[in-house]
């Protein structure tokens, strides 16, 4: 065994790509962490991360462990820079990409524009044969019509093709016959169908899902390949893992097939690291706050778990009914309010912050790059929250003339003084994380109180115990690294994949074979799925998830099963775990039949995460990382004296009280009155509310 | 200057968690409610008033259903208005026009009275349309009523729970009154789940802030909402608007928009006699109507409440279709509705281009089919407005296949989940490629379904109107395609219809649903070439027929 193992996390942003590694010396027991950053370079994106690499010292043939992030896919649909797909439907339903569902969520508005199909019309051609509900073969596939499309598509131009037939979640056989036939007549053409990429109903969702999946997929795979040929050059010899935007990682090879489950591989990687920094720590349940320069984002893990979801979509919002995917993505609300969110007032004196951002450029006024418009940054620097003096690390000298002006100039609108318009700003921008925040919580039937926040990004330990006072969280933990948490969370992650499988079964005495079924299937199908990333069925690990609703409601409710075959025995424990959780989330039950209307079922294999151990303390005093004091005004509670921390000079079991502020180069931790603070044994800030 | 009570960041942040407070119970009614049309179609809306019973605030959902709310707590206010009458963990019911309930009994109002300290503070409520409520046809709603007894179980504002306990013999009913009593409980249970929860949260911010802040902000946002819609008035052109429109039934309707710097006038008094037939609307409803229209003109984007909604003077007169009086029956009132604001639509459209597009489908196209499904031996019912096509405006073409003005954030419901809820198939849903909405911009696209029934004996009923005349256009745009439903027989015959009570079917009967085009816009001499060519090419027009309209070669 070699006595050193190192362990890399890369994430390719759209600015810049990071990296993370670790590096634990098995003789000693000492870890050495390096954090690096170079610019994206796109489009031949794995440059970008050779250049991380080699900026951070890294070696590629040393490390044992390469998980990597990337922004690619989810840039690529919002760009709109994927290829022409031509798309293969069911007879009677080209038109079911263009007619979506119909939704104008800005009712009011006459002027609503309906978001644009990825695939025009005469892209958009029909087989006939049908399946019903059930997966019975109504009507034979037909394909003496498909070289025909397909001569159409290569006069077109198409570069991939998606199939998605009626049905198929219940019998895919169509549709593998057609993706057969499509390979054998263009060999060349990337081509993907919609069970591969989910076996769940609604067939709007579910197309919409595929074509975008062929939209990204000879982009994305061309980005693989050209990364792990780059990785491979420099003498890497592992297998890369790429995050997903379900938690886990997956392989390369997986990934290039399906590539649209990196959608929102992003944020995914930030909470799981929050997850598992809450199991290391003692705290199951937690309510993750990941704080950037333009977003929030937000996530409640429960018992540990994260909970993942697919109804995911792009570009919705209170103005646009936006594009679903249905692939399983961790269950988030995100927001527009962030460091650099823009806060202005409207002809009539009511003031926002967001979803308008400075962005890098101009950025807040204080960077005197010109930008005029205060941002939440600007206030927290006003108000002494940020250091003036150490202004992003000591890079930029805060321009305190421009963002006196801009906070000003909101003030003079809402007939206040640039203080009073500076905390307006900041309590603003808490109240809106505070709702998102909510959403997850609250609105889901958690009772916020019994949750621990662990909040990272940039911003997360400037709101946090805010955010916390007002929803009565008792306890704050800022992780060590917060700026690179998401990284973290990437070298956390296990081989994962989860399945949604749409089956429908009255719960009642008899049914226990049929829903047996189809889990064992699903498990059949990700153990050999597994054993061709080389992992054994021994280290799989699953945890299977029911969906029930009460006959002839829509919406279902997941319920964790009990590890162990499903009997008609246990469905009467079955039963009343659901009506549990059917009452907690929604205040009554009802004494009417159940159905079971699916499965999820969530395969996971440790990969090589990292083992964190606890550092060792010198026994210095806290006042050893006193770096003097200054006034901070607390927006609600006032001006306190506060005591100055050097983050970089804590130490485990350190302790200490607010009023304080804690510092390193990239973020800024805001401790309020009243507030205890411990260093935990991996360097972690624990903040205590006042109870 | 600013002061503890009036700190213009309290009451902006009291206003968004009023917002937030809606938008949760939207969604909990959502997740919980067992009629399609409410959990898929969301033929809901949720609100906060104030005390009085002025909308303060309103959740997602659709926007007929946003000014129904305060009307109906009104009437719950003055109903029990004696001390003692209301009490903390009350809740009301009312879906009767005639007390407050403004729309047609399926949709039952629920109300709930947010109490701080022996006083209310505000009411949250909600209304849903419940898959039937008794009466004399299934689904309650028929063409064949003459009166309102025949539209199922009334609910003249009416206390359901007290002091948190369910009123057990008003509950029973409610239930016994059902053809799908377990269906129509748990929806009613999902709207007094969503009330609950939006008192509980009134309650914790009138808690966090004062009594008295928590007011002055509901009075503020009601305020503001009148400031935003008094600037937009005076950028309206002023004056006095009329038309008359002659309807697929043969009456003729009326309207007279008079516009001032303060006022917003809409006059229906000259109207025909309410009938004996469904196709009435209350003058609560015909208000809704006209609330939506000036609220899209004025300002889309800005909080709908009270105050946004106060230039608005509105002229009926009593006994006329547009101001219907006991017993007249209202099932269908929503045609009615769609066509007093599509009149009001049109009228003022040719004035302001810029702000109102040609006319769109501008019906509910309301699809009621039934049955006993095959494969689980059940009673369904599908109940379901349908998607159309929207006028073009004068920069754009009109969207293609979205629900009609009437409704907003409304799904339809995927095939998939059609054929295994209802059991029987859609073999189709496409764009309507009929003729129609041409311009030098097009109407949006229509859509046509055909459902081919499974079940042995099933019924039909519908009513769609812009059957006879189709969607308006505008500045020499061509008119758009009618809305109808194709009947066809499993031995051959067919018949096309635009209103239909009960009709049976049978196994391998194809329903089809046909919805039009919205009008065109401006000459389509004018429409750009390579716009008509990618027309053809999408297939949406053949060549022959764009040489013939555009003028192509």
């Amino acid at each position: 065994m070699p006595n050193n193992t190192i362990r890399v996390a890369t994430d390719v942003g759209g600015t810049f790509t990071d990296l993370v590694c670790f590096e634990i010396d098995h003789s000693t027991g000492e870890s050495r962490v390096i954090v690096a950053k170079s610019d994206t370079t796109s489009p031949n994106f794995e440059r970008g991360l050779l250049n991380v690499l080699a900026k951070g010292g890294v070696d590629p043939s040393s490390v044992d462990f390469l998980a990597h992030g990337t922004t690619v896919v989810i840039n690529a649909l919002t760009e709109r820079k994927g290829v022409k797909v031509g798309l293969i439907a069911t007879q009677g339903f080209r038109d079911t990409l263009e007619i979506a569902r119909g939704n104008r969520p800005d009712f009011f508005n006459l002027h609503y524009r309906k978001p644009i199909p990825f695939v025009p019309r005469y892209l958009r051609r029909e087989l006939p044969g049908r399946m019903s509900y059930k997966g019975v073969e109504l009507k034979p596939l037909d394909l003496s019509g498909l070289p025909a499309i397909i001569d159409d598509f290569k006069a077109e131009e198409v570069k991939a093709v998606a199939i998605c037939f009626l049905h198929s979640y219940a019998n895919p056989i169509h549709e593998q016959t057609t993706l057969v036939e499509v390979q054998n007549l263009w060999p060349e053409v990337s081509v993907v169908s919609s069970h591969q990429v989910t076996r769940e109903w609604r067939e709007y969702e579910r197309t919409n899902t595929v074509v975008m999946s062929a939209y990204v997929q000879p982009a994305t795979e061309r980005y693989l390949s050209r990364l792990l040929a780059g990785l491979r050059e420099k003498g890497f010899s592992k297998s890369p893992y790429i995050m997903q935007s379900n938690c886990g990682v997956d392989s390369l090879g997986s990934v290039a097939k399906i590539p649209i489950t990196m959608v929102e591989s992003g944020p995914a990687s930030g909470f799981w690291g929050a997850a598992e920094l809450g199991k290391l720590i003692g705290e199951p349940d937690v309510l993750a706050l990941d704080i950037g320069g333009t977003t929030a984002k937000c996530s409640l893990i429960e018992n540990g778990e994260v909970k993942i979801k697919t109804d995911y979509w792009i570009e919705r919002d209170r103005t646009s009914a936006g594009y679903p995917i249905m692939v399983p993505v961790v269950d988030l609300v995100e927001i527009g309010n962030g460091g650099g969110s823009i806060a202005s007032v409207d002809g009539f004196g009511k003031m926002r912050v967001g979803p308008q951002s400075a962005g890098a450029v101009p950025g807040p006024a204080a960077y005197g790059r010109g930008g005029s418009q205060a941002t939440t940054t600007d206030a927290n620097l006003w108000l002494g929250r940020i250091n003036k003096d150490n202004f992003c690390g000591g890079e930029v000298v805060a321009d305190m003339a421009a963002a006196k002006a801009a906070i000003d100039a909101v003030g003079q609108k809402l007939g206040v003084d640039a203080d009073e318009a500076a905390r307006g700003i900041i309590r603003i921008a808490n109240n809106n994380m505070v709702n998102a925040l909510k959403l997850v919580s609250l609105n889901r039937g958690h009772d916020p109180r019994e949750f621990t926040l662990i909040a990272f990004g940039g911003g997360g330990g400037m709101h946090a115990v805010a955010l916390a006072a007002e929803l009565g969280v008792r306890k704050v933990v800022v992780p060590v690294g917060a700026s690179v948490f998401s990284a973290w969370g990437m070298m956390m992650s296990d081989l994962r994949r989860d399945y949604f499988v749409t089956r429908l079964f009255d719960l009642k005495r008899g049914a226990a074979a049929g829903i047996e079924q189809v889990f064992t299937e699903a498990e059949e199908r990700s153990r050999s799925e597994f054993a061709i990333e080389g992992i054994e069925a021994c280290r799989i690990e699953f945890l299977r998830y029911g969906k029930f609703r009460y006959q002839n409601q829509e919406h279902t409710t997941e319920v964790l099963l009990a590890a162990g075959r499903i009997t008609d025995e246990r469905l009467a424990e079955i039963e009343a775990s659901f009506h549990e959780t059917y009452e907690r989330e929604y205040t009554y039950r009802l004494d009417a039949p159940i159905e079971a209307v699916g499965i999820h079922l969530v395969a996971s294999a440790e990969v090589g995460k990292l083992t964190m151990k606890k550092c060792d303390s010198t026994g210095a005093e806290p006042e050893t990382a006193l770096k003097g004091h200054r006034d901070v005004d607390y927006a609600i509670e006032g001006i306190d004296r506060a005591a100055i921390y050097d983050r970089g000079k804590l130490e485990p079991g350190m302790t200490f009280s607010g009023p304080a502020i804690i510092e390193d180069p990239s973020s800024t931790v805001v401790v309020h009155p009243g507030n205890r603070v411990e260093i935990d044994g991996y360097g972690n800030i624990h903040i205590y509310l006042a109870a | 200057m600013p002061t503890k009570t009036n700190d213009p960041i309290t009451m902006e942040i009291i206003q968004n968690s009023l917002q937030a407070t809606a938008d949760e119970m939207f969604a909990v009614m959502k997740k919980t409610a067992m009629s399609s049309i409410i959990y898929e179609v969301l033929d809901m809306g949720t609100g906060i008033t104030d005390a009085k019973g002025e909308l303060a605030c309103s959740g997602a959902g659709i926007p007929a259903f946003v000014g129904v709310l305060d009307k109906a707590v009104k009437v719950i206010a003055k109903k029990f208005r004696r001390g003692g009458d209301i009490e903390p963990g009350d809740v009301f019911a009312t879906n009767d026009p005639y007390y407050g309930g403004v729309t047609h009994l399926n949709d039952i109002v629920v109300a709930m009275p947010v109490f701080m300290a022996e006083r209310i503070i505000a009411w949250t409520a909600n209304i849903a349309h419940n898959s039937d409520v008794g009466g004399m046809a299934p689904g309650s709603l028929t063409g064949a009523a003459t009166e309102i007894f025949q539209e199922g179980l009334r609910l003249p504002a009416v206390k359901i729970i007290s002091k948190g306990e369910p009123i057990r013999s008003v509950m029973e009913i409610i239930k016994v009154n059902s053809r799908m009593p377990h269906v129509l409980e748990g929806d009613v249970w999902a709207a007094i789940a969503s009330v609950r929860i939006g008192a509980k949260r009134l309650q914790q911010l009138a808690e966090k802030h004062s009594v008295e802040l928590f007011e002055n902000a509901m009075s503020q946002f009601m305020d503001f909402g009148e400031r935003v819609s008094l600037a937009e008035l005076a950028k309206l052109p002023k004056g006095a608007f009329k038309l008359s429109e002659e309807q697929d039934d043969g009456r003729v309707f009326n309207v007279k928009i008079t516009i001032s710097d303060t006022e917003f006038v809409v006059d229906l008094r000259e109207n025909p006699d309410q009938s004996t037939n469904p196709l009435n609307a209350s003058r609560d409803g015909v208000m809704v109507c006209a609330q939506m229209l000036f609220k899209s003109l004025a300002n889309p984007n800005s909080p709908a409440n009270e105050g946004s909604f106060r230039p608005i003077r509105l002229l009926t007169r009593e006994g006329s279709v547009f101001h219907a009086t006991e017993p007249a029956p209202l099932g269908f009132y929503y045609e009615t509705e769609l066509r007093v604001k599509d009149l009001m639509w049109r009228c003022l459209a040719p004035h302001m281009p810029e702000r109102l597009a040609a006319g769109h489908f501008a019906s509910l196209c309301g699809t009621f089919i039934g049955g006993i499904h095959p494969d689980t031996g059940r009673q369904y019912t599908i109940i379901e407005p349908q998607l159309g096509g929207w006028g073009a405006s004068p920069h754009r073409d009109g969207n293609t296949a979205i629900f009609s003005s009437f409704h907003g954030e409304t799904y339809n419901c995927p095939a998939e989940i059609n054929e295994a809820r209802n059991g029987l198939y859609v073999d189709r849903m496409e764009l309507n490629l009929e003729p129609g909405g041409e311009g030098k911009y097009t109407g949006g696209r229509g859509i046509v379904m055909d459902y081919r029934v499974r079940a042995a004996a099933g019924f039909l009923t519908v009513g769609y109107t812009r059957s006879k005349f189709p969607a308006w256009a505008l500045a020499g745009g061509r008119e758009g395609s009618p809305n109808y439903v194709r009947l066809i027989r499993r031995d051959g015959p067919s018949e096309r219809f635009a209103f239909a009570s009960g009709l049976t079917t049978h196994a391998d009967d194809v329903i089809r649903v046909v919805t039009g085009s919205g009008g065109g816009c401006g000459d389509p001499k004018e429409r750009n070439r390579a716009a008509v060519e990618e027309d053809i090419k999408n297939g949406l027009i053949t060549r022959d027929r764009a040489r013939e309209v555009y003028g192509t070669e």
